[in-house]
């Protein structure tokens, strides 16, 4: 499967990079991480808690930052694998400055799906990815706007991340939107909006 | 004699069983003490299994035990070949690799089974296979045909060189000669996909190892218990006479169960002998779509050259079979495809070269229609492109080609599935097709009312496609007639039955020898304590092979039933009558006596018995066919396709069949309308979709569509008699003949409806996006 897009943040470049380079911020945009290691130099293990419908286990998966050029651009290569199937991939990210305290960021990668994951929830994975990668980068932007604002007061960074439940919830309206109707579909979707976040987030933003 | 049950259409014997819900099937089977098995399988299709600790999975509270390929020791060998490469072929390659109980080092398809949990019960089990940690190095999957045959491609079976799996090349006259001559010859590239059988019920087995009788018994919805039986028995170390396998009702065969030894098939049986304890495994929905075999996967490159008045000199196909990671069913499919490629015709020149590819998907092998389709796919839609191309209509180019009726029996000199010599047994083909004609409202439609709707600006078309059905084929099936004291009658045969009304047919063939009541014959299939040699239900050979067999039978229990008769009445057998239970002087209608009371005399008492005195009114008797008989029919359509969404509707649809003698015209009509929805499902919904990594990606019935009451038209079913030569009651295979022609025919009624676009269909199967997808493409082209 291929990912790709943009999305504008509020917060210059500098930001943006130390954040998406910082795992404990990134652990927060996914609610249900359980950890996120640096085990090597550029090289993460994560694990992530996932426990929805009748898709639950821990999703284990190992990220490689390569070809960095701070702050401009890296290469994603990560694997993951847990009780639901199994996901790897690689992609690009690109920060453009766009002056103003705005940074462009562009992505684009391959995503390879297997297991329980592919054969059930391929129907929604397309749709339902486009919908987590809005909501992760949108969790990662109010992150980047709070520490924007906290350092022009001098005040303490005063964040806190959505919970599990609202997270999912927001995705899952979001992705609801005229596509599911009955709960099946709900849980379904909400079910790979947890998985593919945390795929999306790890390569996206490691 | 007259026939009394044989072609009466008679309500089923056994529908009051299924319909209250009384029937047993493999899940019904509930013994005390039983465990429950569940599968850890690969999510991946092609793997090197680095490590696996079940250690976890051993110490869950409720397992009894957890087992992997090593733990099978010595016991774990791949399946047996279940059918041997021809070896009346010359030049044949074939690369036997068979599937194996539990992945020892390598993965070779999604779904692939790894270890095996037995628990207290099955959500147990399924926990504990959570609890197991395995490490799967992933690989490249070989998953296109034609990349897999490339130079470097990965390889499924690393002891191999390529992929090649099986090489096989057959010909008939001399097609390059013949093409020489040919005012036109046209060349395409085919390409056919998989689908699901998706039986309504999933496999299942019961294995029950009693230790202190020795003996196992085991439920398996399997199509063929004898040899399920036979090969446990050697598996295991066991004689024959210590394993029974019973094949319940089963809910749909359609050729996957008959690919005996599953990985399932082979270990659950074992783990019972080994922990002593009846074990149960049923397969649920998502492992049938991994674990469970399919078909229909080939990519053809063909060449038909004609005469300029449509007649054609000589066919040539190249192809790619998809057997999947194992080929356990040797040549079976693509023999079937280059023995239907050449239609009804009367082809003189014909070369077909296939090769077997293995792939990283789940195994191949029959499923109803059985390479048919797609032979039958190919010739039609071959003569629907000459019929455009030369101007001639596409009724008047198939009947200038049709094999004509004195020609029978028509020999191809080619070999078929069964490695015989290819001979079409009798056929009278013309007649079938007119008749669908006629059925369809073939000249009218044409003529009125399709001008009429288009200018309505409907678009609506008319289909119509005969096919062939090689049926029937052999070894050999037996059956055992038994009168009881009761005066009725007892039957046991040695093939399993899936849904195919076997307790009537064959019931109405028995009571028409013996004299009683269709209700009054008792018929036992699938369990081999009461049959003890057999094959199997599959290539439309049941009410062929088994229902002759039980003719055999039969009829020699009337002449003992008659000559004992006639010892008791003192009247010589020419003067009785036997009906109704009774055998009656015909004269004298009040001197009779029973069938119960023949068959309490029958078993004689001490002092009675002569030199070679046999018990009972009872015999047993088998059939093996020469050859397979060659049923043959017609299915006609109008469909409407919505020019915006694709979506059809099928207005009306026919089928004649000609299958030779006719059991019972309600079971066989049931088998078309079951057949013909599965063909539709083939043609324009059920595709099972493979990614680049053999993921396969609708394993669901919310993705995977099959034709339900809303999509199936009403079915007009007409009947010819033909009568085989190979068989005493004259009987043919129509158990798949539902589905073989509906590829073909839909491309064919499609292309007509959308009559303004430029479309040439030469994939299946198609779905109302990728019809969409078509006409698009060949738009921007």
């Amino acid at each position: 499967m291929k990912i790709e897009g943009d999305y504008t943040f509020d917060g210059p470049r500098e930001d943006v990079w130390k954040l998406v380079r910082d795992p404990e911020v990134l652990a927060t945009c996914l609610p249900g991480t359980q950890s996120l290691r640096l085990v090597g130099e550029n090289e993460y293990e994560g694990e992530v808690n996932v426990h929805i419908g009748p898709i639950a286990g821990v999703f284990s998966g190992r990220l490689v930052i390569s070809n960095e050029v701070p702050p401009e651009s890296c290469t994603l290569t990560g694997e993951g694998k847990g009780k639901p199937g199994f996901v790897n991939g690689t992609g690009n990210v690109q920060l453009l400055d766009q002056g103003d305290n705005k940074t462009l960021m562009k992505y684009e990668g391959e995503v390879q799906i297997g297991g329980r994951l592919a054969s059930v929830g391929q129907r929604m994975i397309d749709t339902v990815s486009k919908s987590m990668i809005r909501q992760g980068l949108g969790t990662l932007n109010d992150a980047i706007k709070a520490r924007v604002v906290a350092r022009a007061e001098s005040k303490e960074v005063e964040y806190t991340p959505p919970s599990e439940t609202e997270f999912a919830a927001a995705v899952a309206k979001d992705v609801a939107g005229g596509l599911f109707s009955s709960k099946f579909f709900l849980w379904l979707a909400l079910a790979v909006i947890m998985i593919i976040m945390a795929v999306i987030i790890w390569f996206r933003f490691g | 004699m007259t026939k009394k049950f044989i072609g009466q259409r008679i309500i089923r014997n056994e529908d009051p069983k299924l319909l209250t819900g009384q029937a047993q099937f493999v899940d019904d089977v509930e013994i005390p003490g039983m465990l429950h098995a569940a599968f850890l399988r690969s999510d991946y299709a092609h793997a090197r299994l680095v490590s696996i600790d079940v250690s976890a999975a051993r110490q869950r509270p409720g397992v009894v035990a957890v087992f992997t390929a090593e733990d099978m020791g010595a016991d774990w060998q791949p399946g047996p070949p279940l059918v041997s490469p021809p070896p009346t072929a010359k030049d044949v390659i074939f690369y036997s690799r068979r599937q194996v109980p539990l992945v020892k080092d390598k993965v070779r398809h999604a779904g692939e089974a790894i270890a095996v949990v037995i628990a207290e019960s099955r959500y147990i089990a399924e926990d504990a296979v959570e609890d197991i940690v395995v490490d799967l190095e992933q690989l490249e999957a070989v998953v296109d045909l034609e990349k897999a045959m490339q130079a470097g491609s990965p390889l499924v079976h690393d002891d191999l060189d390529s992929n090649l799996a099986a090489h096989l090349f057959q010909k008939k006259g001399d097609y390059e000669d013949a093409k020489s001559k040919a005012d036109l010859v046209i060349k395409r590239r085919i390409v056919i996909d998989r689908g699901a059988a998706s039986a309504m019920e999933n496999r299942g087995i019961v294995a029950d190892w009693d230790a202190k009788s020795q003996h196992l018994t085991i439920w398996d919805t399997t199509q063929a218990p004898i040899p399920i039986r036979n090969g446990t028995a050697a598996r295991l170390g066991l004689s024959e006479h210590q394993v029974r396998v019973i094949a319940p009702f089963i809910g749909g065969g359609f050729g996957p169960k008959m690919m005996m030894f599953y990985a399932e098939e082979l270990v659950i049986p074992w783990a019972s002998k080994k922990l002593k304890r009846p074990v149960k495994w049923i397969e649920d929905r998502r492992e049938n779509f991994y674990a469970t075999t399919q078909e229909r996967g080939q990519i053809h490159v063909v060449e038909i050259a004609f005469t300029k008045d449509g007649h054609i000199l000589g066919l040539k196909d190249v192809f790619l079979h998809d057997t999947g990671a194992y080929d356990p069913y040797g040549l079976t499919i693509p023999l079937n495809t280059q023995c239907h490629a050449m239609g009804g015709y009367d082809v003189k020149n014909f070369s077909t070269e296939v090769s077997v590819v293995f792939t990283n998907k789940t195994l191949v092998t029959p499923v109803r229609g059985a390479g048919r389709p797609q032979g039958i796919f190919i010739i039609e839609r071959l003569l629907d492109i000459a019929s455009k191309e030369l101007g001639i209509d596409r009724i008047e180019i198939r009947k200038r080609n049709l094999i004509p009726p004195d020609a029978f029996p028509y020999e191809h000199h080619i070999i078929d599935q069964a490695f015989a010599p290819l001979i079409l047994d009798t056929g009278n083909y013309w007649p079938v097709m007119a008749k669908a004609l006629e059925m369809i409202g073939y000249d009218e439609f044409v003529k009125n009312e399709q001008p009429r709707l288009r200018k309505e600006g409907k678009y609506v078309g008319i289909g119509i496609a005969p096919f062939i059905e090689s049926t029937g084929v052999g070894p050999y099936e037996g059956a055992r007639v038994t009168v009881e004291a009761s005066g009725k009658i007892s039957v046991a045969t040695g093939i399993g039955t899936q849904g195919q009304g076997h307790f009537t047919a064959f019931a109405q063939i028995v009571a028409e020898q013996v004299g009683v009541a269709v209700k009054d014959v008792r018929i036992v299939t699938g369990d081999t304590t009461e049959f003890h040699w057999g094959t199997g239900t599959f290539a439309s050979r049941g009410a062929v092979v088994a229902g002759n067999a039980m003719h055999a039978a039969s009829s020699i229990v009337r002449k003992k039933i008659l000559e004992l008769a006639s010892k008791v009445l003192e009247t010589p057998v020419d003067e009785l009558e036997l009906d109704d239970g009774m055998v009656r002087v015909a004269d004298i209608p009040t001197k009779s006596i029973s069938l119960g009371e023949l068959a309490v005399l029958a078993n004689p008492l001490r002092g009675a018995v002569q030199p070679g005195t046999e018990p009972g009114l009872e015999a047993t008797a088998y059939f093996g066919p020469q050859y397979g008989a060659t049923a043959f029919g017609t299915h006609a359509m109008i469909l409407e396709v919505d020019p915006e969404t694709m979506m059809i509707k099928i207005r009306k649809y026919v089928t004649v069949e000609d299958c030779g003698t006719v059991l019972n015209p309600l079971i066989l009509e049931g088998q078309i309308h079951g057949g013909v929805s599965m063909g539709v499902g083939n043609a324009y919904y059920e595709q099972l979709h493979f990614d680049e990594n053999g993921q396969l990606l609708n394993a669901s019935f919310a993705d995977y569509l099959i034709p339900s009451a809303t999509e199936m038209p009403r079915i007009d079913v007409g009947h010819i008699e033909t009568r085989s030569s190979l068989n005493e009651l004259g009987t043919k295979g129509v158990g798949e003949a539902g589905t073989i022609p509906v590829p073909a025919l839909f491309a064919q009624a499609l292309e007509n409806a959308l009559y303004d676009r430029e479309l040439e269909i030469l994939k299946m199967p198609l779905s109302p996006n990728g019809l969409f997808e078509l006409l698009n493409k060949e738009k921007s082209q």
